[in-house]
This record gives structure tokens, sequence and C-alpha cells, in this order.
């Protein structure tokens, strides 16, 4: 690790705190993916898609009322008002329920859609961070992300095909 | 065949798009704004699609158990989460590291509700997962 980047530039260590939020929030998708499952398989993905959408508005006009989460994200760089389009990751959002639901159906089922989602979202991920796309900061990954990365993609691929692998 | 691998590819990439949008707006606003707007805007788009696919309100609704109804109040917080982090820890490593707790819990969650899967590749996956959250630690 011996190249010259400067400060600015180099990626920090994550944070315990930063990874354990990750690794909790994570664990959240778990059990929002089985709800919305099950709404699904009670009535139709799309609208168990609408009624997680139609609840999350409302419960995050709760949280900020409540609780005035309004202090913008930490950022190195100052940014003033966001563009238009940045209101838009909704859209993909729901996009991803459609796509995915088409993409089940098919001879790839669960298994295989599942380990095709997480390649596209790494590649992409990855493609973001190389070109700080969309208005976000560049960053190289350090050598170790790029480990971190494989290692969890191969466990993930691993636990994806155990259960395939049973079915 | 190669159109439906695309597709899958596609799913995961819109939600690497859906993440850095949401990111990009809580740096101007903040992590539980992105999250609401992030529901808003895609409960109007979603309106349609339910209309079209005739399912805006299906009869079987009523009677769906209480927990099919929370899913969006966890995502609330899921997105929320996601808008805090990429910041911080940029997109590939907040991606790692959401799916690495969303498996690690789904294989716990598969354990206690005796979901049929060979045992020996979910107890490495683990272990792989394990050792990728603590290299991502390291410097």
């Amino acid at each position: 690790m011996a190249a010259r980047i400067p400060p600015a530039a180099e990626p920090r260590r994550p944070h315990p705190f930063e990874i354990l939020a990750a690794l909790c929030a994570g664990s959240l998708l778990t059990l929002m993916l089985l709800s919305n499952g099950m709404m699904a398989a009670h009535t139709t993905p799309i609208f168990a898609s609408l009624t997680a959408h139609g609840v999350g508005t409302m419960v995050a006009v709760v949280l900020l009322l409540l609780f005035r989460l309004r202090k913008p994200a930490q950022s190195r760089v100052s940014v003033g008002r966001a563009p238009l389009w940045a209101y838009l990751g909704g859209i993909s959002g729901a996009l991803t329920v459609v796509v995915s639901t088409v993409v089940v159906n098919s001879s790839l089922a669960l298994t295989g859609t599942m380990a095709l989602g997480l390649a596209g979202q790494v590649l992409l991920a990855l493609l973001f961070d190389a070109t700080g796309a969309l208005g976000l900061e560049r960053r190289l990954p350090r050598r170790n992300d790029l480990l971190a990365l494989a290692a969890i993609v191969g466990g993930t691929l691993l636990i994806i095909f155990a259960r395939g692998g049973a079915a | 065949m190669i159109w439906m691998i695309l597709l899958g590819l596609c799913s995961g990439m819109l939600v690497a798009l859906s993440r850095q949008l949401n990111g990009r707006l809580a740096l101007s606003t903040s992590a539980m704004q992105s999250s609401f707007w992030n529901h808003l805007v895609g409960f109007a788009v979603l309106v349609p699609c339910a209309l079209i696919a005739g399912s805006f309100w299906p009869a079987e609704a009523a009677s769906a158990h209480w927990f099919a109804w929370v899913g969006g109040a966890i995502g609330v917080v899921f997105v929320a989460s996601g808008s805090w982090l990429i910041p911080r820890l940029g997109a590939a490593l907040t991606g790692g590291l959401l799916v690495a707790g969303q498996m690690l819990s789904s294989v716990a969650l598969d354990l206690l509700r005796g979901v049929e899967a060979v045992l020996w590749m979910q107890l490495a996956g683990v272990a792989l997962i394990l050792v990728g959250v603590y290299l991502s630690r390291r410097g």
C-alpha cells in the first residue's frame, strides 16, 4: 500500500459503527422481503410493491415530523440544491419489482434471479465508485475493499445455491 | 434466455442506480428525506401500473396477515440507511455490506424456520461473508 494518493481521494477505513449499521440494515431487508413476499403471494407482486411504497411514504412523513430528521448527509464537498433527477430514485426502485418479477417467473427462477441481481448490483456500484457518477464522490476501491467484496459475493452465491440445491 | 439473463442483471443495476440517486439527494437534504421521496415517487409510478394490471385493490388485500403490511415501514428505514451509508463507504462497499447483513440474517431465518437447504454450503457461505466483513475493516 505504498501508492501515493492525495489524502482527499483516499478512501478511509469504515468505522465499526458504519459496518454494524450496514449489517443491521441488511437484516431489515430480509424482513422487508419476507413481508412484501407474503403480500405478493396473498395478492399480486404489483399490489405488494404499491402498498409497500404507500405505507412507506406515510411512515416517512411521520418519522420526519417526529424526529425532524433533516440534517444533511455528511460530505467533504459542499453541495447545493439537489438536481431534479436526484428525486427519481423511486422510479428505478419501483421498476426493480416489475423486472425481477418477470425474471423470477422465467426458467432462471429465484436462484438465478438473486445471483444475477447481485452481480448487476456489484458491477454497477464499482463503476459508479470508479467514475464518481451522479454527483457522489469518486473513489478507487482499496485492495481490501475488492477482497472483501469478492468474499461477500462468493459467500452469497454459496448460500443462494445452497437453497437451490435442496429444492 | 440471453434476454432474461440481461434482465436479471438489470434488476440488480436498478438497485444500485436507485441507491446512488437517493444518496445524492441525501447530500442536499437528509437520509430520511431521500427515503420519503423514494417511496412517494415509487408510489406515483406504481399507481398506473397497478391500475393497468387490474390489481389496485385485490379482493384478498383485506384478509392479508398484519405482517404483510409492515414491509413498507421497514423499507423506509432500509432506504434511509443506504442513503446515509453511501457517501461514507462508497457504492460498492455499501452494497456489499448490506448484502452481507441480508444473507447472514436470511440464513438465520432459514435455520429457524427449517427451510430445506444444503447445510454445509450455507455455513461455508456464512464463513466467507464474515471473512469479507472483517476484510472491509482492515486498512
